[in-house]
């Protein structure tokens, strides 16, 4: 290290860093599971292929409201850096509120499909789908979870240092997220239309 | 907040933003529209993927602009070399076992290795009893006897009188065939190979360390 560093900023560093191997281990288990996906794509034992059930329009739909509540997120940071705690509490509120949305629409989507018969247990195309992008379900609605803490923490104490790790962490493993839904978008929904 | 991290400013949040609204509304419509064909198409909007997933490291997660030295970096360049290993190996092996192992022929041999006759209503072609078996014995090149007849699901065994090793080849020495999916058969000294009759017609066999021991069997229905 070229300067010598405070104690709360080597904290910090040491924090993000340890945060950022355990995103990268997450991202190795995304990984595999994208790899299933790949493999089992065909593996519809005579049911419909992607094609037939997916719908591009609510892919999109999802991806971008993905995409913004990452980027509001980012806003939500720009406004703790700044120290205004009103205006990261209006930021992680829009964050939170997309965030929903997207949830909500997979949600509807998940129903949908098993509602028409095509379950995780139709089969091996079905079982890997379920599970890669519902895995990834499964981490925004921890996000969101986490997000409603964060908020009540920064309502309750304020803006402190130990709150300005904490979102920073919560502001990587949202962006995170949406990085992962890039290759989601892309493998799962739109090559089915290859 | 501390310096070292987080130097990101509105601007790199709105240029990251807008380049991946970019990056993902063109193969959107690339796809839906269908200019390009197969795997050209699904060459660009992974290329499309790659790229947007760079461009939000960088603007969204700032990787690169910590402190020094970049351990992250190298962490998230040793991760993306795990995972084309993982994704890379699986996506290969997996097709060249799919290439190499037709489903509905790998399930043929299985059907007829195992004896199924049939699954879930359908005839497999397998045999489901095993009726009479025939036997051509080889000693000192000679065959015996040369021609057999039988019918469907009855049984051939070949047997290995001599104290050498022995193998015999389907077909003729200068056309070779294949007899349930085999070419060839081998059997060790004073030892036996036996096989099931699930192919009708005539086939012939020969010894190929002595070309003149032929014989051959027929399968009736």
């Amino acid at each position: 290290m070229s300067k010598p560093m405070n104690h709360e900023e080597s904290v910090y560093d040491r924090t993000m860093f340890g945060f950022w191997v355990y995103l990268m281990t997450d991202l190795l288990m995304f990984a595999v599971l994208f790899a299933v996906y790949a493999v089992l794509n065909n593996s519809t034992a005579g049911g419909p292929t992607g094609r037939e059930l997916f719908s591009p329009t609510a892919a999109l739909t999802g991806t971008l409201l993905l995409l913004t509540s990452s980027f509001t997120c980012g806003l939500a940071m720009i406004a703790v850096r700044k120290g205004n705690k009103n205006q990261v509490l209006f930021w992680l509120t829009t964050t939170y509120i997309f965030g929903l949305a997207f949830l909500s629409l997979e949600l509807i989507e998940f129903t949908k499909l098993i509602h028409e018969g095509h379950a995780p247990s139709s089969n091996a195309f079905m079982s890997s789908f379920f599970i890669l992008v519902g895995t990834h379900g499964l981490h925004i609605l921890i996000g969101l979870l986490w997000m409603v803490i964060i908020m009540a923490y920064v309502v309750s104490r304020g803006l402190t240092s130990n709150m300005m790790r904490k979102l920073a962490l919560l502001s990587m493993y949202w962006h995170f997220l949406d990085i992962v839904w890039v290759f989601i978008f892309t493998i799962v929904y739109l090559r089915a239309f290859v | 907040m501390s310096k070292s991290s987080h130097q990101a400013t509105v601007g790199s949040y709105v240029s990251g933003f807008i380049l991946s609204i970019i990056f993902t509304i063109i193969p959107y419509y690339v796809v839906v529209n269908k200019n390009i064909s197969g795997n050209q198409l699904l060459a660009i909007i992974i290329g499309f993927a790659i790229v947007q997933v760079f461009i939000q490291v960088f603007f969204f997660l700032h990787l690169g602009r910590g402190p020094k030295p970049l351990y992250n970096v190298a962490f998230f360049s040793a991760t993306l070399c795990a995972i084309l290993l993982v994704v890379g190996g699986s996506l290969f092996i997996m097709s060249h076992l799919h290439y190499n192992m037709d489903s509905l022929e790998t399930a043929k041999q299985l059907a007829e290795s195992e004896a199924i006759s049939q699954v879930e209503g359908n005839k497999t072609g397998a045999c489901q009893a095993i009726k009479v078996n025939h036997k051509i014995a080889i000693m000192h090149t000679q065959i015996s006897p040369t021609i057999t007849e039988a019918r469907q699901c009855d049984t051939l065994s070949f047997i290995n009188s001599d104290s050498v090793n022995l193998k015999i080849n389907f077909g003729t020495p200068t056309k070779s065939e294949t007899y349930a999916g085999q070419t060839e058969l081998s059997m060790r000294k004073g030892l036996s190979d036996t096989i099931t009759l699930n192919q009708t017609g005539t086939y012939h066999f020969y010894d190929p360390t002595n070309l003149s021991s032929t014989g051959s069997f027929n399968v009736q229905p």
